[in-house]
C-alpha cells in the first residue's frame, strides 16, 4: 500500500491529493489518502480526513511507501519503522502553509542524503519518483536515532538537577 | 528517598504531539500529565487534559488561559516541558510567574534556520532551551542548546 498523508495543519494540500488521485487512477497502486483539511475529494482511491495517531502509525507501518508533506511526525515515524518516504513540501505561494519552512526542511534532509527519504519539489516529478521507489523494492532497517537518545538524556539530567 | 518531581507535558497536535511521544522515556518514573488540543489525532489518551485551540478567537483564548491556570493550580508540577507550539505560551508564563515552575522547551524540528514565534516568545523565561538543528543556535542567545534532533 502507498499511504499519502498531509497531517493536521489547518490549511489543505490539494495539489498533492489531486495529483495522487490522478496517478492512482491510471496505475495499479493501492493508495490510501489522509487528506486532512484539503477540500479536494479523491475519486479513484480510498481516503479519510483524520484518524487517531495510533491508527496513522499502523497505516505507516503497513505501507511499502509513504508520500507526505514535509511533516515532522511522518518523517519521525517513517525513519523509526524503516519505511521509504517521499516528501513533497507545502508551499506558501499556493496557500498550503504560512511560511516556506517545509522547503527548508526538505533541503536540509536532501543535504544529509539519506536514501530512505526522497524529495520532489514539483507535482510532475511525483509519478516517476513513485515508480522508481516502488520498483526498487528497497527494504530499510529502522534508523538509529542518536538525536532522540541525546535529547532524552539532556532532559532527564535537567529534571534530576532542578530544585 | 527523594520525592519524584511531577512533570507537566504540553504540546499541540500533529508533529509536536509525535515529538512528545518520542521523548516519553525522558519522564519515566515521574508522575506526569499531558495537556494538548482536542483533535481526532490526540483523542482518548489517559492522563490527558484537552483544550480547544486557543487561537480560535478571543473567547477561546481567554477560556484556554483560564483552563491552563486551573490545571496548573490543581496539578502543581515542578517542571513543565513543551515541544510547542503556541499552547506552550500561556502555560509557561503562568507556570513561571505564578508557580515558580522550571521550564524546558524543545523547538520543533521543523525550525531549521528560523526561530518559531512561540520559541522566541518563551525563550527569555525558559530554563533549558533546546533546538534540533545546529544552524538555529545562532538565531537564539547563549542559553540555547543543541544535542541532536528527532528527524
Amino acid at each position: 500500500m502507498i499511504f499519502v498523508t498531509v497531517g493536521n495543519h489547518y490549511q489543505g494540500f490539494n495539489r498533492l491529493i489531486q495529483k495522487m488521485d490522478e496517478i492512482a487512477s491510471r496505475s495499479p497502486y493501492d493508495v490510501l489518502i489522509q487528506k486532512g483539511y484539503s477540500t479536494y475529494c479523491p475519486r479513484s482511491v480510498r481516503y479519510f480526513d483524520f484518524v487517531p495517531i495510533q491508527a496513522a502509525m499502523d497505516y505507516i507501518r503497513k505501507s511499502e511507501l509513504v508520500i507526505s508533506h514535509a511533516g515532522i511526525g511522518t518523517i519521525i515515524l517513517c525513519r523509526e519503522y524503516g519505511i521509504p518516504l517521499l516528501i513533497f513540501p507545502r508551499r506558501k505561494k499556493y496557500g498550503e502553509h504560512g511560511t516556506d519552512h517545509q522547503v527548508e526542511i526538505a533541503k536540509a534532509l536532501e543535504e544529509r542524503s539519506d536514501d530512505r527519504i526522497s524529495i520532489v519539489h514539483e507535482e510532475n516529478q511525483l509519478e516517476d519518483k513513485i515508480r522508481e521507489i516502488v520498483e526498487s523494492h528497497k527494504k530499510f532497517a529502522p534508523a538509529e536515532n542518536t538525536g532522540r537518545k541525546n535529547l532524552i538524556q539532556a532532559i532527564r539530567t535537567f529534571i534530576e538537577k532542578s530544585q | 528517598m527523594e520525592k519524584k518531581k511531577k512533570i507537566g507535558l504540553i504540546c499541540s497536535a500533529g508533529g509536536h504531539y509525535t515529538e512528545m511521544l518520542q521523548l516519553w522515556e525522558a519522564f519515566e518514573g515521574h508522575p506526569k500529565f499531558l495537556l494538548t488540543y482536542r483533535e481526532v489525532a490526540t483523542m482518548n489518551r489517559e492522563g490527558t487534559y484537552y483544550l480547544e485551540n486557543i487561537f480560535h478567537g478571543p473567547v477561546a483564548f481567554v477560556k484556554g488561559v483560564v483552563k491552563v491556570f486551573l490545571i496548573l493550580l490543581k496539578e502543581r508540577p515542578s517542571v513543565l516541558f513543551s515541544t510547542g507550539s503556541e499552547i506552550a505560551a500561556p502555560a509557561f508564563y503562568l507556570g513561571k510567574f505564578l508557580f515558580r515552575m522550571r521550564l524546558i522547551y524543545l523547538e520543533c524540528s521543523a525550525q531549521v534556520y528560523q526561530p518559531s514565534l512561540t520559541g522566541r516568545f518563551v525563550y527569555p523565561i525558559t530554563d533549558l532551551f533546546l533546538v534540533q538543528w545546529e544552524p538555529l543556535l545562532k538565531r537564539y542567545g547563549p542559553k540555547a542548546k543543541y544535542v541532536g534532533g528527532l528527524i
